[in-house]
């Protein structure tokens, strides 16, 4: 595998955010009630952190190290809000569920993490692809969360009924601990749990 | 010049902040005024939905201002004021919690009065008739109360009768899934349309009981199920509706739109 | 009983290590110490902290449960034969109808054995499925991992029953032990390294899942469409009566969860249970003590509009599955503290907890078993605290000589 593409691709399976590092789950708990929200989520995380990786990255030589964290703050914080800002005007109804977790992307460690450990000390192309590896990373463990409770927990995909509900006459009775928070956290340990069964090695020693 | 010496730190931190505030102010002007029409369509749609003029693929600007006549009502008078008299009041940007927190516009609810528990309400209100061919064929009335965990905000639509319900819905609210949440559940709101809410004499009949409406019983046509393993929501639902179309709330105005009515009947 | 023997033993080689049906071997190991004491007990101290072996402490529990068993027939059949005295049928449909029928027994609440054996169709599929369900997935991780089917499911899919209205979907049944066994147990490594009861967790499960039907304030009867609020349902709202005498809550002649509702049949089982050493009588009197001052404290500072704040002590005893919890859930030695000092810390909040669920939380009406499951999650960091504090303290005797 070409070097560019191990970047691109190991944070998915093999390296992944949310599965391996665990971070970034704040939001991960936050806005995967439905799909559409983790969809939508997921590609602002990917635009904040790939060009928070770019331009990190291209002024990397001419970061003074005393306000190094604070020149990467402002360039995350722009890009969030110019990202929030897009949603809001052509995404209404989704921003409107995302409230505030559009937001908080900006405290999101997976990027501040990337921008620390990668861009800092890597040329902008490959932190720019590093950045999108790692936000389809996120987008990967969102999606799934996202698709499991929005088809358990309201029997819908994409606001499509899939399951219909039997308070809408239908047959299935939705799960109501899916559509809490809390349940993200039990997916994203299945998920963790298949993934170290598939990839053993990922399987911390005590 | 090293790198760490002042004059390159504020150098740095002064082009990092100009590009930046250049890009996120670029985006902010450039795209408000996609955001303004987006949250009135947002608006529009709420209450054409709480009309039953709502379908996936109307134009929802056109529908509303073909069918809908927003009006400013002053609460206690029931009289409609010139919303000329402060920015808060116009009619398609009205939001209740702006005007209910202004000093003059909005006003305390005595604490014995307030069933809906919502501490400070609007002095003046805008509502939403619906008029078709030159006749008013129902009134959307914006209502809000408290729930379990939250504020819930919603329309009610009054037929012209002035006495059946026609519909019912909330916007915005923070109920537990499942439970209180239900409110929006389209069976549930669905059983409020052709409910008595007044009775012949003008008071206040509707409620929303705990458990299921006997149909057969008296009483039945103003009886609204509750929810089921929603107690506290359910009551919520209840003191707000009658909050709101008790004398508190629209009832000055609805008593003078009974007048009117009487007038044009002798 | 010989041929039994001798079959068992014939079959062993096919389970054993190289045989054909290696992989099954938890399930040949199963039914054979079920059948037979086991030849080998615990050899090193594992999860066992006494004298005792595994198997002898399930098999207590299971004694001590007898009494709620036994409640959860009748009180469920009585019950259900009440309603439909009030509604004036004498016959019910369905398979169990059918069964009744054939019996020749009808379905008057006067006749204990009319209450128990409908009683008895009601609780015993939903034990089975439990028992099929759950074992489904112990021998699923028990062939995976290679390790023995515990005794203790024995236990959970007892327990498990006896916390479920009468009238529980079966699928749910499924879906909750499933879970409960999966999440509460084998994700931590299996019997022994659970920290939360699976009983319990599958109880919650359904709980927040299936909200809207099990949430605590409402219970199923066993007659079909037909609901009654639980006391502690009627207790929290101003509109509506204690509709069932003190004696009765004590009893457990009341609508509720099949095996919870007799604090009598608990005290008993608690009897067992600290006579032969295997529940602490530590947690249980610490977790009574947490509740009765929470709920004087609630009592004295009052409230004009939550009507709970006035619950005394002795009606949070005998409502809702307060004793079951205590007696059976609280005391479970896998997930509560080890500690002498950590129990009484551990069984005082679990009171403490329990009545505040109760009666500050107004989307609950029930708050022991969520009580339970929070304090099973700090028991290990309350045996800590006070391991380090004797570890500590003798650390300074030594150093002092």
């Amino acid at each position: 595998m070409s070097k560019a593409k191990k970047i691109l691709l190991d944070p998915i399976f093999n390296d992944n955010p949310i599965a391996r590092q665990i971070l970034g789950i704040c939001s991960a708990l936050a806005v995967t009630s439905k799909l559409e929200t983790s969809i939508v989520m997921a590609l602002a995380v990917i635009f904040v952190v790939s060009f928070s990786n770019l331009a990190v990255s291209l002024i990397r030589n001419h970061i003074p190290t005393s306000i190094r964290i604070l020149v990467e703050m402002t360039i995350i914080a722009s890009l969030v809000i110019i990202a929030d800002q897009f949603i809001k005007a052509f995404a209404f109804d989704i921003s409107k569920q995302l409230s505030v977790y559009v937001g908080l992307i900006i405290t999101n460690c997976i990027i501040m993490g990337r921008a620390e450990a990668f861009a800092l000390k890597n040329p902008p192309l490959t932190s720019f692809l590093d950045g999108i590896g790692n936000g389809l990373g996120y987008s990967f463990v969102l999606l799934s969360v996202g698709f499991v409770r929005e088809l358990l927990g309201s029997g819908k995909l994409l606001g499509m009924v899939v399951l219909k509900s039997t308070t809408e006459g239908g047959w299935y009775l939705p799960n109501g601990l899916l559509v809490l928070p809390a349940s993200a956290f039990l997916l994203i340990g299945f998920l963790i749990w298949i993934i170290r069964t598939w990839k053993p090695e990922q399987v911390e020693e005590e | 010049m090293s790198e760490d010496s002042t004059r390159k730190t504020l150098a740095v931190a002064l082009g990092v902040c100009l590009v930046c505030s250049i890009l996120v102010s670029t985006a902010a002007v450039s795209l408000s005024k996609i955001q303004k029409e987006n949250r009135k369509r947002d608006k529009f749609k709420n209450i054409l939905q709480a009309a039953d003029l709502y379908s996936k693929d109307i134009d929802i600007s056109a529908t509303y201002r073909e069918f809908i006549r927003p009006r400013i009502i002053e609460l206690e008078t029931g009289e409609t004021v010139d919303p000329s008299m402060s920015d808060l009041l116009n009619v398609e940007t009205f939001d209740i919690r702006a005007v209910a927190m202004d000093n003059e516009l909005g006003t305390r609810v005595p604490a014995d009065k307030d069933a809906a528990q919502i501490k400070r309400k609007p002095r003046f209100m805008a509502i939403y008739p619906v008029v078709k061919q030159g006749q008013t064929q129902k009134t959307i009335l914006p209502v809000y109360g408290k729930g379990l965990w939250s504020t819930m905000y919603g329309f009610l639509a009054l037929n012209r009768d002035l006495k059946t319900i026609d519909g019912f819905t909330f916007y915005e609210h923070g109920e537990t899934p499942g439970l209180g949440g239900e409110v929006d559940n389209s069976q549930w709101k669905a059983q409020w349309q052709g409910k008595a809410a007044f009775d012949d004499q003008g008071r206040v009949v509707i409620e929303v009981i705990k458990g299921q409406v006997d149909s057969s019983a008296p009483g039945a046509e103003h009886k609204v199920d509750g929810l089921s393993g929603a107690t506290i929501t359910t009551r919520g639902v209840d003191q707000l509706v009658r909050f709101w179309l008790g004398e508190n709330g629209y009832g000055p105005y609805l008593d003078k739109l009974r007048e009117e009515m009487a007038d044009e009947q002798s | 009983m010989k041929l039994l023997r001798r079959v068992l033993d014939k079959q062993a080689q096919l389970f054993d290590k190289g045989g054909k049906l290696e992989r099954l071997h938890p399930l040949y190991e199963a039914l054979d110490t079920f059948l037979y004491t086991s030849g080998r007990v615990t050899t090193h101290a594992s999860h066992v902290r006494d004298g005792l072996d595994l198997k002898r402490m399930m098999m207590t529990v299971v004694v001590a449960l007898i009494p709620a068993v036994l409640m959860a027939l009748y009180n469920t059949g009585l019950q259900a034969n009440l309603v439909l005295a009030e509604l004036g049928r004498t016959e019910i449909l369905g398979w169990r109808g059918a069964i009744l029928s054939f019996l020749g027994v009808g379905v008057t609440p006067e006749s204990i054995l009319a209450n128990v054996l409908h009683g008895a169709l009601y609780f015993f599929p939903v034990y089975l499925i439990t028992l099929a369900a759950g074992g489904f997935w112990e021998v699923l991780f028990a062939s995976v991992r290679r390790h023995q089917v515990a005794e203790g499911f024995l236990v959970t899919s007892l327990l498990f029953p006896l916390i479920l209205p009468p009238d529980i979907p079966w699928w749910q049944v499924v879906v909750g032990i499933s879970f409960g066994v999966v999440i509460g147990k084998e994700v931590f490594g299996g019997v022994g390294m659970n920290v939360l009861n699976p009983a319990l967790t599958a109880r919650v499960f359904l709980f927040f899942a299936y909200p809207a039907q099990i949430s605590g304030d409402k219970v199923w009867v066993a007659v079909d469409g037909v609901s009654r609020a639980t006391p502690l349902a009627e207790l929290a709202d101003p509109l509506l009566d204690l509709s069932v005498s003190y004696w009765d809550a004590f009893l457990g002649f009341i609508p509720g969860s099949m095996g919870e509702t007799s604090t009598l049949a608990c005290l008993i089982g608690a009897a067992v249970l600290i006579l032969t050493g295997v529940g602490s009588w530590r947690i249980m009197l610490a977790t009574v003590l947490g509740m009765a001052t929470t709920a004087l404290l609630m009592n004295v500072a009052g409230s004009s509009s939550n009507p709970l704040f006035q619950v005394t002590p002795l009606q949070h005893l005998v409502l809702g599955g307060f004793a079951f919890g205590t007696v059976f859930m609280a005391t479970d030695p896998v997930s509560a503290a080890v500690t002498d000092a950590g129990k009484w810390i551990y069984g005082w909040l679990i009171g403490v907890l329990a009545v505040m669920i109760r009666v500050i939380n107004p989307a609950f009406p029930e708050g022991v078993m969520l009580a339970i499951l929070f304090m099973n999650v700090f028991a290990p960091i309350i045996d800590r605290i006070f391991i380090q504090r004797n570890i500590k303290r003798r650390l300074v005797r030594n150093v002092g000589r």
